[in-house]
């Protein structure tokens, strides 16, 4: 699955060039517009009976929930230790505290968030199956994982690292972290708009398609069924990094890159950054209006791993059944990806998001018109905030904790864990 | 709300009315008004809501808060205006009105408010004023009795509030309870009008000047007569052709125009019913309140736009593809919502097949069944509204069985299955033409072009007028002269409070004439007609005395 850099190089020069020139593109023909109404990672399910069950992906189901104080034993901590820092009952099993504590588990009590390699690989259960959800980003055939449909040369080797992690198994719109970064999607945290223009009297058989990816400030709206409805219309917001243009074709229905392209979309998980170098897209523009397809590229994956520590390590743990640096270590094991002119390893993932998008109405920033052209709209954007700590709700995230200074008892390395006799 | 008839109401509040000489001082009548001895109640209508509310804004204030929920009204022949004319107070009803009139007399006085704190300024707070509490009761008894105060309603008011000042040991209590009783007596809530003896013809009745006040006031601004109105009908002016001009003239030309033409449009249009409005959610999801509010501003937004502010021919209502969107209409016509605003001006392409007011949301929503459209109810309410041609209710043994199964073909077909029954088509060969052509709409107004996999027909005959489609329902109604004539029968019966009948048949001839004379035009419409001795005519009611002798009679 690794691209060699000469190619890649070409390609992205290619792909740069294309971009932009779509900023100058000729006056499209046709032009369809979506709202991306669900996303996620695509992690193909082959599990039997339950998310937690066995399957053609993971034989062994999902890692099992852990016996936390056997982890803090293996870490160096007494069993007394270790059982007062996980009783339920104990006052001090705060999150200033006893969760806290979780952290320092590393070699000599580091914190394995920051530290991962601090920590032995605890492992993951491998994803083991043949079947796997995306795009063939490097165009072999040989290489990477065969579709649902048959289609050899799948490039996803995020699922294949973190497939049978809990957050990510289950059926489509099912898993825990699908469901928890939707609901916030769909219930107004972000939105984000599609457009597609072509240039020829056919938009199913279209050799010069050009598809937009922009954020939009106008919420999605549910109807009394629940659902996201469609038509409704959304003005572009130029954002200084989520936007996303790729030229394309249709092909009976189904829009291809014609060239990857760096892209930046918003992603639907902690890393909020989605980044995707060799992005290619593929999506079905369907006879009910909605498209559906995904868009796929070489993400970094340490962000992705830092995401999740950043979340707080210690609940992301016991809600998820899985100690951190097993994730990092996962994570590292699949790259197959580096930039052209990098030598630190291979610092990029194969990865795929699975797109479902409405038909909806998509104007221009300044609301004047409908959005008929896919053009960059990032000199527009008002410059990013200042990046912050990381927050959950009202908390600031340090090293993988929340920190309340003005707590009586601290986690750390020196931490006394038991009170005083 | 069981509602009571004209002539019981009348007699009831009689007692209250026929008092016979108005307070001394300065709201003293100097010119000829009703003599109350021998002026009769003709008409009693009780407030609507949006009068309430506009009538106590403009005589206390804007900022005076009204949080009430009023009871319902009444709609009849068509107009709830016609069903104001029947309509008493129930029991919870009148607790309302009387809870609203103290919290109304308490933000008017609150020592707080600092503008009406004290009545008048060299009142002590905890002394009775009665020069001032006089002052006081009579500027605002005259605004909002709509006429002078008698002396007897003003004694008891000045013998409350003395005594609430006594029993409180503070004036401005008095004064609350005084103006909280004028806010809650039958002649605020009501709109009493009298007739009195005409000097001109024997024998005759004549419309009061303060009667004839309200009547050009709520006509004209859905309001209460200001005070420059009061002074006309006070001076007697507005008994003269060239004083009733003068005020024509003015209230016409006041913004507040606007407002008395809407208020006439939502009545007649029958737009009203979105808060209670029900969609299944499983078959319109895109349905919820918002959409409904904006429906009902939609329908209001156009009308007052094409006919008030661009003051457009009438007729243009049924045919014109401008109109105004939101965000939430948007998405339920399936257009794009082009705007930074909040609302924007929107013109239908053609080939959207929108054309006319009964093509928007609000009309094609309110009529039309909860999980389906409706062509009998669309055509019925499209003959009652614009045509004025009511439709009996179905026979009670009639049988709908093939016209609910919405799930199979199309209303057309439904539709003609059920006309199978020779009892049912004398109706539905009116009723349905129109609404069929509108089937290109669902239950709540989406475009669609099949029903049930079947390609919707949009043709439509009534009675060998052929048309397709709402486009060309809207231009057999633009050329259809029972829609003007519906328009000027209608706002003569909204002004007057009674359906025009055969005695005021060539009048009626004469304004309808006159209306497509002045090119269909609304505005000119309700000037014209505010004009004309006719609006003012009297009926007398059932029982009422005939002559002035007869209710000099009647009082001994």
């Amino acid at each position: 699955m690794n691209k060699r850099p000469s190619s890649i190089k070409l390609a992205t020069l290619l792909g740069a060039a294309l971009v932009a020139g779509l900023s100058t593109s000729a006056q499209a023909q046709w032009h369809r517009s979506y709202v991306i109404e669900w996303n996620e990672p695509a992690m193909y399910f082959g599990g039997e009976n339950s998310i937690e069950g066995p399957g053609t992906d993971c034989p062994q189901g999902v890692n099992p929930e852990l016996d936390w104080v056997e982890v803090l034993v293996r870490a160096g901590y007494t069993r007394e230790e270790a059982e007062w820092l996980r009783n339920p009952a104990n006052p001090t099993r705060s999150p200033v505290h006893g969760q806290n504590q979780m952290a320092f588990r590393g070699k000599d009590r580091a914190n394995i968030y920051t530290n991962p390699t601090s920590y032995p690989d605890p492992g993951l259960y491998p994803m083991t199956g043949s079947i796997a959800e995306g795009l063939n980003l490097d165009g072999n055939d040989d290489t990477g994982f065969v579709s649902p449909t048959g289609e050899p040369g799948i490039d996803n080797t995020f699922y294949q690292a973190l497939g049978c992690w809990k957050t990510y198994r289950g059926p489509e719109r099912l898993s825990s972290g699908a469901l928890q970064f939707n609901d916030g999607m769909r219930n107004g945290s972000w939105t984000m708009v599609i457009v597609v223009a072509g240039e020829g009297d056919d938009p199913a058989n279209d050799n010069n398609v050009s598809v937009g990816f922009y954020m939009s400030e106008d919420n999605m709206v549910k109807g009394g069924d629940g659902e996201i409805s469609a038509d409704y219309t959304f003005r572009i917001q130029p954002h200084a990094k989520y936007e996303a243009l790729f030229p394309a074709r249709t092909v009976d229905g189904v829009i291809e890159s014609t060239q990857p392209v760096h892209a930046m979309l918003r992603d639907p998980g902690y890393t909020r950054d989605l980044e995707l170098l060799q992005a290619q897209i593929r999506l079905e523009m369907r006879d009910d209006g909605t498209l559906r397809g995904y868009v796929g590229g070489y993400r970094p994956w340490l962000p992705v791993y830092e995401g999740w520590v950043n979340a707080r390590g210690p609940v992301i743990e016991s809600l998820t059944w899985v100690e951190l640096p097993a994730v990092y270590y996962a994570l590292e094991r699949h790259a197959d990806f580096h930039p052209a002119g990098r030598n630190e390893g291979k610092t990029h993932i194969s990865y795929a998001l699975r797109v479902d998008a409405l038909p909806a109405f998509v104007v221009t920033p300044d609301a004047s018109e409908v959005a008929t052209e896919v053009v960059s709209w990032q000199h527009q954007a008002p410059p990013l905030p200042t990046a912050g700590p990381a927050m959950i709700g009202r908390s600031r995230i340090i090293d993988g904790i929340v920190i309340d200074p003005n707590a009586e008892h601290q986690a750390g390395p020196d931490a006394v864990i038991l009170p005083p006799q | 709300m069981k509602p009571t008839r004209l002539l019981v109401l009348w007699l009831a509040l009689s007692p209250l009315l026929s008092v016979p000489a108005f307070a001394q001082g300065a709201a003293t009548p100097n010119v000829p008004v009703a003599d109350a001895a021998t002026a009769v109640v003709v008409a009693v209508r009780r407030l609507s809501e949006p009068q309430y509310r506009q009538s106590i804004a403009d005589i206390f204030g804007s900022d005076i808060n009204i949080d009430a929920r009023f009871e319902p009204e009444l709609r009849e022949n068509g107009l709830r205006a016609l069903g104001s004319a029947t309509l008493s107070l129930t029991s919870a009803g009148f607790e309302q009105y009387f809870n609203l009139s103290q919290e109304i007399a308490r933000q008017v006085l609150v020592p707080t408010n600092g503008r009406l704190a004290t009545p008048c300024a060299a009142a002590g707070t905890a002394v009775f004023d009665a020069d001032c509490a006089q002052q006081f009761l009579a500027h605002y008894g005259e605004l909002l009795f709509r006429r002078p105060l008698t002396a007897e309603e003003m004694q008891s008011r000045l013998v409350m509030a003395e005594s609430g000042t006594q029993r409180a040991g503070s004036f401005q209590t008095g004064m609350q309870m005084a103006l909280s009783s004028l806010l809650s007596a039958p002649d605020f809530l009501f709109r009493l009008e009298r007739a009195e003896p005409d000097p001109a013809q024997n024998g005759e009745w004549r419309l009061d000047a303060y009667s004839r006040a309200s009547r050009l006031s709520f006509l004209l601004w859905n309001s209460t007569p200001d005070a420059e109105l009061l002074a006309a009908a006070n001076s007697g002016a507005l008994l003269t052709a060239a004083g009733l001009q003068a005020q024509v003239d003015r209230l016409g030309a006041s913004p507040r125009l606007g407002n008395g033409i809407e208020a006439f449009l939502v009545d007649m249009m029958q737009i009203d019913g979105f808060d209670s409005m029900i969609k299944d959610a499983t078959i319109y999801p895109k349905f919820n309140q918002l959409v409904a509010d904006s429906a009902e501003q939609q329908m209001i937004r156009t009308l007052v736009d094409h006919l008030v502010v661009q003051a457009r021919d009438y007729r243009e209502i049924f045919t014109t593809r401008d109109t105004f969107l939101n965000r939430s209409l948007a998405a339920v016509y399936q257009v794009p919502f082009v705007s930074d605003e909040e609302w924007a001006p929107y013109t239908f392409p053609e080939s959207a097949q929108r054309a006319g007011i009964f093509s928007q949301v609000g009309f094609l929503s309110l009529y039309a069944h909860p999980g389906s459209s409706s062509p009998t109810v669309r055509g019925v309410k499209l003959h009652e509204i614009f045509l004025c041609e009511h439709t009996p209710e179905p026979p009670a043994d009639v049988d709908f069985s093939s016209v609910v199964d919405s799930d199979a073909g199309t209303s057309r077909d439904r539709l003609l299955d059920h006309m199978n029954n020779p009892g049912c088509i004398v109706c539905h060969q009116r009723s349905d033409p129109p609404g069929l052509a509108l089937e290109h709409f669902d239950g709540l107004g989406q475009p669609r072009r099949y029903e049930n996999g079947q390609l919707i027909d949009v043709s439509a005959d009534l009675f060998g007028a052929k048309f397709v489609g709402a486009p060309g329902l809207g231009e057999f109604l633009y050329n259809d002269p029972r829609t003007s004539s519906c328009l000027v029968r209608n706002v003569y019966a909204y002004g007057v409070a009674r359906m025009p009948g055969a005695a005021e048949r060539s009048y009626i001839n004469a304004q309808i004439e006159q209306f497509a004379g002045n090119g269909y035009r609304v505005p000119e419409l309700f000037r014209q007609m505010a004009l004309t001795p006719d609006f003012f005519s009297v009926v007398m009611p059932e029982g009422a005395p005939l002559t002035a002798t007869e209710l000099a009679d009647a009082g001994q």
